[in-house]
């Protein structure tokens, strides 16, 4: 069947996230850009109403609610401020790669200290990107090598969300020189660990609120049972980066969403020549593409997590690899959503400044925040670009080529 | 209720079926029609016996004609999801030849208003004409667009005055899909252009009638194998049974409703062919890529036009999504009027895109007519999806007044 309607339970979870945006998130966005950071009691509020878990799967400690449920949350939560979504505590993007990277037990243990009691407070971070390209080789510049029994980290990572707050970070970086993004490999590296230096904190166009560093790995030394992502399997990281962006691109339709809906507000309101700026059809017309934009973009992004969902990648516990044919549309789904997604955005934002004329361009209203954040979020998880390269190789029948796919200094760095 | 996109077996099952045959059948013949000016009698015929085989109605209009759908309740079209499964299977056959798609005999885009407004005894009348073709292939067709008013449905000048038992109709649609060839046109007068939209009614008029006559069969861009015709109307006399809907039902403004309420319907449909055309675009250009992709070529040949093919896919696929969310409301039996044309507004310019695209990126091949060769027909048969069935600036004006509820108009 197709159908466009959550269940009573879905609907449930996203009534009380539009609430909490609404009433928490929204009145504050200013306080929380000039704060950089959401104060304690938002992140209890969200920790307490389950929102970091929702999608996990109950074994690791989440609710397993799977990820139709988890974009339902995005989006509420970015209509309320997008940069809370990405500022929230919890496991995150670190939580994600555990259990695909690593595997479900592992999952289990590093999701563990985000559960209960005092896990509001605590973050975690994925080290992926780097600023230094690898000239002579394709893959990352950081290197991990044998140690003994263990392996000893070397370099410097960039483009790290919590960066600077993160209780335990996964390092991504070249294990085997020759293989190039086949060889990478990833490392579980706690923030105390000897040689880790966390980097300052980045100033950034927009999402102010989320903090984005970086660390640097000087001869860094971990046991071996720290590695996951045996074997450097790029197909399963191009999974677990396009999980991230499927997220990112509900946050997306949030954004446009209040973008559009505060700017047709002001069309409405705004008069000119004798009459609501909106009634003109300059105006209007802009109006209704930004709303088909949020409409179709929503649509794509659930029938994209449907699938995710349907392929269980959507639990972080695949049954089949990537070369499996619906594993592959899935992925196209995703990549389509994502792309059309982070564009309509963007265009959201640009809009709503351009109708608020000069006033948009004042902090008084919030329109040049979004317009900002929608910048900043096409450059989270996978740009459009990436994502219509996978689209791309899906269609033409190609494999995967990492090389185009993953975010990387050579092609396009991101935000993780 | 859960969010879901996987079809039902019936939907999955009928989508292959007409997805081979316009591979295997319709594709060979289609630029011979194009040429012809239309789609030989037999070839409708097989058309006509299967889709009475798979129990559905393949032409215009969801389910408009077959009587089984026309008296279905709105639980039974709910559950069998009647306006998503006609979307499906337009697609599908519009990805084969959209020339042939609008040829298909039934009520055609004259079936919604019929069933959304005419009286029980009237939907018996004109409906059960189609019931047994299997002699004479029948066509209804709709009349609305008139030489001096095309987007502004409110600006008919066609005359329609009462006298006796009859009513007498003057004056001249253009435009109109089969037309010519219909054995009755809905036709959209008005009793005094002063009263607007409430001066509107809408009659059948069957072919042969007194003072009905077509005039030129209109030569187009694309859509060639399509009849485009003329219709003037001299004094023609038409029976009161023939005013849709019954004369009572025309003291609010219900016949320019009537209008309107279609497009509900057929925009989504429109928006599914426009799809069709774009997706067969994209489908040729993909598989014209991959058969000349050579891994010894420079990657950022390959990484532009692979952002290209990238950018009609997700174009198509979100006009896709935007036109299955407009049909699910209508089979949910919600209002879907913003919906419906937003798109038809988003199908319209993807498959343009899609089309314009793909030429470009098969090169000067992507030009050449051949039989197996038809980017540059589907090129000349989308732009009309943009302008049809309300341009993309009138999708644009509805989508607006429904997010502006003060807007009345501009």
């Amino acid at each position: 069947m197709i159908s466009f309607e959550p269940t009573d339970d879905q609907k449930m979870v996203r009534d009380s996230v539009a609430q909490f945006a609404e009433r928490t998130l929204r009145p504050r966005i200013r306080e929380f850009e000039r704060e950089r950071c959401l104060p304690d009691d938002v992140l209890q509020a969200a920790h307490a109403m389950g929102l970091p878990l929702a999608a996990f799967p109950e074994a690791v400690g989440g609710s397993g609610l799977g990820v139709v449920t988890q974009v339902l949350i995005e989006e509420e939560l970015a209509y309320g401020d997008p940069a809370a979504a990405f500022a929230l505590s919890g496991p995150g993007a670190y939580g994600w790669a555990a259990l695909l990277l690593g595997g479900p037990e592992l999952g289990k243990r590093l999701i563990a200290p985000f559960v209960g009691d005092g896990g509001h407070t605590r973050f975690g971070a994925v080290a992926w990107g780097e600023r230094q390209v690898s000239r002579d080789r394709p893959g990352m510049v950081t290197t991990a090598e044998r140690a003994g029994a263990g392996w000893k980290l070397r370099g410097e990572k960039s483009y790290v969300l919590h960066a600077d707050r993160a209780a335990s970070f996964i390092v991504f970086a070249q294990v085997d020189a020759a293989k190039g993004w086949e060889g990478i490999g990833a490392f579980v590296v706690p923030r105390d660990a000897k040689g880790l230096r966390v980097l300052p904190r980045l100033d950034t166009l927009g999402l102010d609120a989320a903090s984005f560093g970086g660390i640097a790995l000087d001869d860094v030394e971990v046991a071996d049972d720290a590695r996951l992502l045996h074997g450097g399997d790029a197909q399963r990281l191009v999974s677990f980066f396009a999980t991230q962006a499927l997220l990112v691109s509900a946050r997306a339709v949030g954004l446009a969403r209040a973008a559009f809906e505060t700017t047709r507000d002001y069309c409405e309101q705004r008069k000119a020549f004798g009459k609501p700026i909106g009634h003109f059809q300059a105006i209007a017309f802009t109006l209704a593409d930004r709303s088909m934009d949020v409409e179709a973009a929503r649509a794509m992004v659930w029938r994209a997590a449907f699938h995710w969902d349907a392929v269980g990648h959507g639990a972080g516990t695949p049954a089949s690899s990537e070369s499996n044919a619906e594993v592959r549309a899935a992925l196209q789904r995703i990549a389509w959503a994502v792309s059309f997604t982070l564009e309509a955005a963007m265009r959201a934002g640009d809009d709503a400044v351009q109708l608020h004329g000069g006033s948009g361009f004042m902090r008084d209203y919030p329109v040049e925040k979004w317009m900002r954040d929608a910048k900043q979020l096409q450059l989270c998880a996978m740009t459009a670009e990436h994502a219509d390269q996978l689209a791309a190789l899906i269609a033409l029948d190609r494999p995967i080529d990492a090389a185009l796919v993953l975010p990387s200094a050579e092609s396009q760095n991101v935000f993780l | 209720m859960t969010i879901e996109f996987s079809l039902s077996t019936r939907q999955r099952e009928m989508q292959a079926m007409i997805h081979q045959f316009a591979e295997a059948i319709i594709r060979p013949e289609a630029l011979k029609w194009d040429r012809a000016h239309e789609v030989p009698h037999e070839f409708l015929r097989r058309i006509v016996m299967m889709s009475q085989t798979m129990g559905t109605s393949v032409a215009m209009g969801p389910g408009a004609g077959d009587p089984k759908v026309t008296e279905m309740d709105a639980e039974t079209r709910k559950k069998r999801q009647v306006a998503l499964t006609t979307i499906i299977s337009a697609e599908e056959l519009s990805w084969g030849d959209a020339g042939l798609l609008l040829c298909v005999p039934g009520p055609g885009l004259g079936g919604p208003p019929v069933r959304a407004s005419g009286t029980p005894e009237q939907k018996k009348r004109f409906f059960s004409i189609f019931d047994d073709m299997s002699t004479e292939l029948r066509w209804g067709a709709y009349a609305l667009t008139e030489p001096g008013a095309g987007s502004d449905v409110a600006g008919i000048r066609t005359s329609c005055r009462k006298d006796g038992k009859d009513w007498v109709i003057n004056g001249r649609k253009c435009f109109i899909t089969n037309g010519a060839r219909a054995s009755w046109n809905v036709v959209f007068a008005t009793i005094d252009p002063a009263l607007g939209r409430g001066g509107h009614r809408a009659f059948v008029v069957e072919k042969g009638t007194p003072g009905f006559s077509v005039g030129k069969i209109e030569d187009k861009m694309g859509l060639r194998a399509s009849e485009t015709a003329e219709l003037v109307f001299e004094d023609c006399r038409v029976p009161e049974e023939n005013l849709l809907g019954g004369e009572a039902s025309y003291t609010t403004k219900q016949g320019f409703m009537t209008a309107m309420k279609t497009f509900d319907n057929t925009r989504p449909l429109v928006a599914a062919m426009a799809i069709g055309i774009g997706r067969a675009a994209y489908d040729y250009a993909v598989d014209f890529v991959k058969k000349h992709y050579v891994l010894s070529r420079p990657i950022p040949r390959y990484a532009a036009l692979a952002e290209r093919l990238a950018r009609v896919g997700r174009g198509l696929a979100a006009a896709r999504m935007a036109t299955w969310h407009a049909a699910w409301l209508a089979d949910q039996g919600e209002p879907n009027a913003k919906e419906a044309s937003s798109c038809k507004a988003m199908a319209g310019l993807a498959s343009i895109r899609a089309c314009i695209d793909a030429i470009e990126i098969c090169g000067a091949e992507g030009s050449i007519a051949a039989e197996h060769q038809l980017l540059e027909k589907w090129f000349r048969d989308i732009k009309v999806y943009d302008i049809f069935e309300g341009t993309g600036q009138i999708q644009r004006i509805v989508v607006s007044k429904r997010l502006m509820p003060d807007l009345k108009s501009f």
